[in-house]
């Protein structure tokens, strides 16, 4: 069983590798076999990560003895979401790039760093040891920063450089004071196991130390997720990278952020987590209107999205904020939510952006009503989702966020807690304005020039897809909601209902 | 051998002893014949491995335990210690000795000035003075040893004879010469503070109880730090590093960024252990050097365009970080200062390799400017993997999983001591280097640029470009890229391989 756990890492941690290697050392690998490997990996991946999920395997084995760090792996509620997510949308990347591949430099290369990419977050999302989890978060950097930095937007060089330098260093930052606060977390409970850390819940720590910890924490995690005010390496990321590089960015790797304030701050330190989260859910819904008002005059579809990001995330940490299990599993579906639909949006805006030459929404375009009904249909689908409409699968994260913080915890200031929930209320008025306005610019008119070629082959199979799990988790939300419920309420320690 | 008498095991003593009858075979030998030039490399390198193979006796001892000899008859005091650390730093100072004879393997053409005896017994006698200063532990042959360290680096500076190289040398030399009064000054200050020739605990606590002698000990101890601050590059001891680095031949260069730093943290390692038991204040001066060290390195590299004093200023923002450990009071400091100083040198090694490479193969201008690095991928792939593997593995990110440790272990004791406002500035610096080794590494992958590939074909005789792809870098010079790099991958596949050795 353990063999599978093992796979799920090794196998793209391998061929990624592999991939990397073989167009340099000898002739280069043509573009059709580097996705067809590609493909048969992250489909063999998938198939190991879901038996995983299913299985549950644990590994724990010893790995640096003199810092008594241990490879220690295992899935539960919370992460096999997450995991399922990764793992699929790997899968899914690929199957895009046949349709739309990548330009830059050698595509071996390409599909070698989407591999190891997928390698970190998975890896990330498996690990119970605290440092681990900080050696997988750093796993991404690197492929992603090639990503960015090969193969994003070649117009402009100087802004390439400054967007993927700018995505390492602000990362790097938050890892680092995340690291500070992991080694502190450790030392402070004498355990670095995550999963005896949320046992404790922060019993052997005083609240001055659990404060000082939480903050390093959330300041480190909360540059990945990333929260207002220190979001501002996102949209210049999401606007240079390439489809598939902002569709790992948006839809896995700022998961691992909120991911690991659940795992990391909200279980371990509940006393230092509780004094913070007041201040933590005032950014987050500083995030939510300024992300929103940023998309109401934004013309640069990707950034768009991308600032969108910063607003759906800023439910995230609403839901994270108001210290009920309600809130928690409106926040872990939040997450799911937002993976799916962004995922689905920069499929769509990166096709879109290859086919125009360019993501300006100033330029007059053909109606995508008129010329592409396959693109529109998957559009209206996704910013409907985006703007929260009931039945699609934005709604329930977001509309549980904002119930769960009318209500919050005991030790929660109420009032505050719902004029936030007030202003996010403004936020998701503010989101269905913004996605209307796109809507109106690029789905609906008459013009049918410059006409474009719609969706087909890979790339319609993927949107359709994704279109399919919006559909599907926004009418069945049990099926997430249940999978995370007993994890959550034991971190929020309330007795289950 | 009677009891009045040292007592005296040549075994433990062998990775002194082995580069040191090295340096003197060598001599002999060239007196003997003549004209030899290969034949002191392999003297050398066989004495080198020598030493290497015996210290494996010490590594991986548990804490506490330590072989040791030259003890004083009654007293139980012994003059040489070899405990896991200390075997450890031997064994990297004695196999980065042997990187730097790979790097400076004379050709068939060019007569290195002075010969290669002279550069060879140089080179071995430093490395002697690096593998004596980790085992001493009394304060004459401490000093002795981390002069011995020092003053040969001075010549093999020096010898290359260009401009640059003399003004390095000078610098070089004005440095050793104040450090080595400085570090004599604080010999004399421990001498009358503890009233011991031994750098022990013992001593450093019976004046630390004494209130007339505590301030002379804790000034014995800052200039101890300050003395050995010039030899790490610690800021503001640091000027002389990157004249220096760029004033020498690359494969001195690689020896005083490798077997130089590891003879002083070595030096540096013995005296703290001495005065851990103190508590914080000797060491409060330690964070402050460090944290100037590692935001001024950064900076300074940030803004270089010549890849050699790049990675002269990356030694002193380094070498913040070695020391950074060792502002905490805590069991694991010395250890976790050691495995950073092993992670940069093996990394900084690697590095010198591949550049030391690409002069031979592109020429030295070329070779030391980093604009010239833009498309280094495309063509050289394989010098081009082992330079990036080496750049990350200084920056401290995956696939350089042994500078992340490295970074790990070195934060992991000033988290411990509650040093918050130290540790984000660890952490700022962290974004600093990145962006320094990145900065290096964005060239290296970066396409080449079309007005450059445009101007080729302008370039006279038309040929020369493929001309100067045809020349292949010298086979030891390959052999120290291929070594190092299997370290590195080596260590950062499994890190607790290099943990391991330093002991538990």
């Amino acid at each position: 069983m353990v063999a599978l756990l093992i796979g799920a890492l090794v196998i793209p941690a391998v061929t990624g590798t592999a991939l990397i290697v073989s167009g340099r050392v000898s002739r280069p690998v043509s573009e059709v076999n580097a996705n067809t490997v590609s493909l048969v990996t992250s489909v063999v991946t998938a198939a190991l990560v879901i038996a995983t999920v299913i299985a549950r395997p644990v590994l724990n084995q010893p790995w640096l003895t003199s810092l008594g760090v241990r490879l220690h792996f295992e899935v539960d509620g919370i992460s096999a979401p997450l995991l399922i997510l990764t793992a699929a949308l790997s899968v899914a990347v690929v199957v895009h790039a046949r349709s739309r591949p990548p330009h830059g430099a050698s595509p071996s290369t390409f599909y070698g760093c989407l591999h190891l990419v997928e390698l970190g977050a998975l890896a990330t999302f498996l690990a119970r040891d605290a440092v681990v989890f900080y050696v997988a978060f750093e796993v991404v950097l690197i492929p992603m920063w090639v990503l960015i930095a090969r193969y994003g937007d070649s117009r402009d060089l100087a802004a390439r450089a400054d967007a993927s330098g700018r995505f390492v260093l602000y990362t790097v930052l938050g890892s680092t004071l995340m690291l500070i606060g992991i080694l502190a977390l450790v030392q402070a409970s004498g355990t670095a196991d995550m999963n005896a850390l949320a046992v404790l819940h922060g019993a052997r720590i005083e609240r001055h130390t659990q404060i000082i910890i939480a903050a390093l924490l959330l300041v480190g995690m909360g540059i990945k997720v990333p929260v207002w005010p220190l979001h501002t390496w996102l949209p210049p990321a999401h606007t240079i990278a390439p489809t598939a590089g902002s569709v790992m960015l948006a839809a896995i790797l700022l998961k691992m952020g909120t991911y690991g304030i659940v795992r990391l701050v909200i279980a371990p330190l509940p006393i230092g987590f509780g004094a913070l989260a007041p201040a933590f859910a005032v950014v987050g819904v500083i995030g939510i209107i300024w992300g929103g008002l940023a998309c109401l005059v934004e013309n640069d579809l990707k950034r768009l999205i991308a600032y969108s990001s910063v607003a759906h995330m800023g439910f995230v940490v609403l839901g994270l904020s108001s210290g009920t299990t309600v809130g928690l599993q409106a926040a872990l579906f939040a997450n799911i939510a937002h993976g799916v639909v962004s995922a689905l949006l920069f499929f769509l805006v990166g096709g879109l952006k290859e086919r125009w030459g360019s993501a300006d929404l100033a330029t007059a375009r053909a109606a995508l009503r008129e010329v592409s009904p396959r693109l529109g249909i998957a559009l209206v689908v996704g910013f409907a989702a985006s703007l929260g409409l009931p039945g699609l699968v934005g709604f329930w994260g977001e509309f549980l966020a904002m119930y769960s913080a009318w209500s919050p915890a005991p030790d929660r200031p109420q009032g505050l807690m719902r004029f936030l929930v007030v202003m996010a209320v403004l936020g998701a008025g503010v989101a269905a304005a913004y996605s209307l306005r796109v809507l109106k610019l690029i789905w609906s008119g008459d013009r049918t020039s410059p006409a474009h070629a719609d969706a087909g082959g890979g790339e319609w199979s993927v949107l359709a897809v994704l279109v399919a799990a919006v559909l599907v988790l926004g009418v069945a939300p049990g099926l997430l909601l249940n999978s995370t419920f007993k994890e959550a309420a034991a971190i929020t320690m309330q007795v289950p209902r | 051998m009677s009891a009045a008498v040292v007592s005296v095991n040549a075994g433990i003593l062998l990775p002194v002893l082995a580069p040191a009858v090295g340096a003197a075979v060598v001599l002999v030998t060239d007196v003997a014949v003549q004209h030899l030039r290969r034949a002191h490399y392999v003297i050398a390198l066989a004495s080198l491995l020598v030493g290497a193979l015996a210290t494996f006796a010490g590594l991986g001892m548990v804490s506490g335990t330590a072989r040791r000899t030259l003890c004083l008859p009654g007293s139980g005091r012994c003059m040489y210690v070899a405990d896991s650390v200390g075997s450890t730093l031997q064994l990297a100072a004695l196999l980065a000795a042997v990187l730097t004879l790979l790097l400076s393997w004379p050709d068939d053409k060019k007569q290195p000035r002075g010969g290669t005896a002279v550069i060879v017994s140089l080179v071995l006698a430093a490395t002697a003075g690096a593998t004596a200063v980790a085992g001493a532990r009394d304060l004459g042959s401490w000093l002795v040893a981390l002069e011995l360290a020092t003053l040969p680096t001075v010549a093999l500076v020096a010898l290359r004879g260009a401009r640059s190289a003399i003004s390095g040398a000078i610098a070089l030399l004005t440095t050793a010469l104040v450090s080595f009064g400085l570090l004599a000054l604080s010999a004399a200050l421990w001498f009358t503070a503890t009233g011991s020739g031994f750098l022990t605990p013992e001593a450093a606590l019976a004046a630390f109880h004494d209130p007339g002698r505590r301030p002379i000990l804790v000034l014995a101890v800052v200039v101890v730090i300050a003395g050995i601050g010039f030899k790490l590059s610690l800021v503001p001891f640091h000027a002389w590093t990157p004249e220096a680095y760029d004033g020498a031949p690359l494969s001195i260069a690689a020896f005083l960024a490798g077997v130089s730093k590891i003879a002083a943290l070595a030096a540096l390692l013995v005296v703290i252990r001495a005065v851990a038991p103190l508590g914080a204040s000797p060491l409060a001066a330690i964070g402050i050097v460090s944290a100037v060290s590692m935001t001024l390195g950064n900076i300074m590299a940030l803004r270089q365009n010549g890849v050699v004093r790049l990675l002269a200023w990356s030694t002193v923002a380094q070498a913040g970080w070695v020391v950074l450990p060792l502002a905490a009071v805590s069991s694991g400091a010395v250890h976790a200062s050691g495995t950073y100083l092993l992670a940069y040198v093996l990394a900084t090694l690697l590095i010198f390799a591949v550049v030391a490479a690409l002069v031979q193969i592109r020429g030295a201008a070329r070779a030391r400017d980093l604009g010239e690095y833009r498309g280094l991928l495309a063509d050289h792939p394989v010098l081009a993997g082992a330079l990036g593997l080496g750049l990350l593995s200084l920056a401290g990110l995956p696939p350089g999983f042994l500078g992340l440790v490295a970074k790990v272990a070195a934060l992991r004791p000033v988290v411990t001591s509650e040093l918050w406002l130290l540790a984000v500035i660890a952490a700022v610096n962290a974004v600093l280097g990145v962006a320094v080794y990145l900065r290096w590494l964005l060239t290296v992958i970066s396409t080449p640029d079309a007005a450059a590939q445009a101007s080729l074909p302008t370039v006279p005789g038309g040929a020369a470009p493929v001309s100067a792809q045809a020349v292949r870098a010298h086979p030891a010079t390959l052999v120290a890229v291929g070594l190092t790099a299997v370290a590195l991958v080596l260590t950062s596949l499994s890190p607790q391989m290099l943990l391991g050795l330093l002991g538990g």
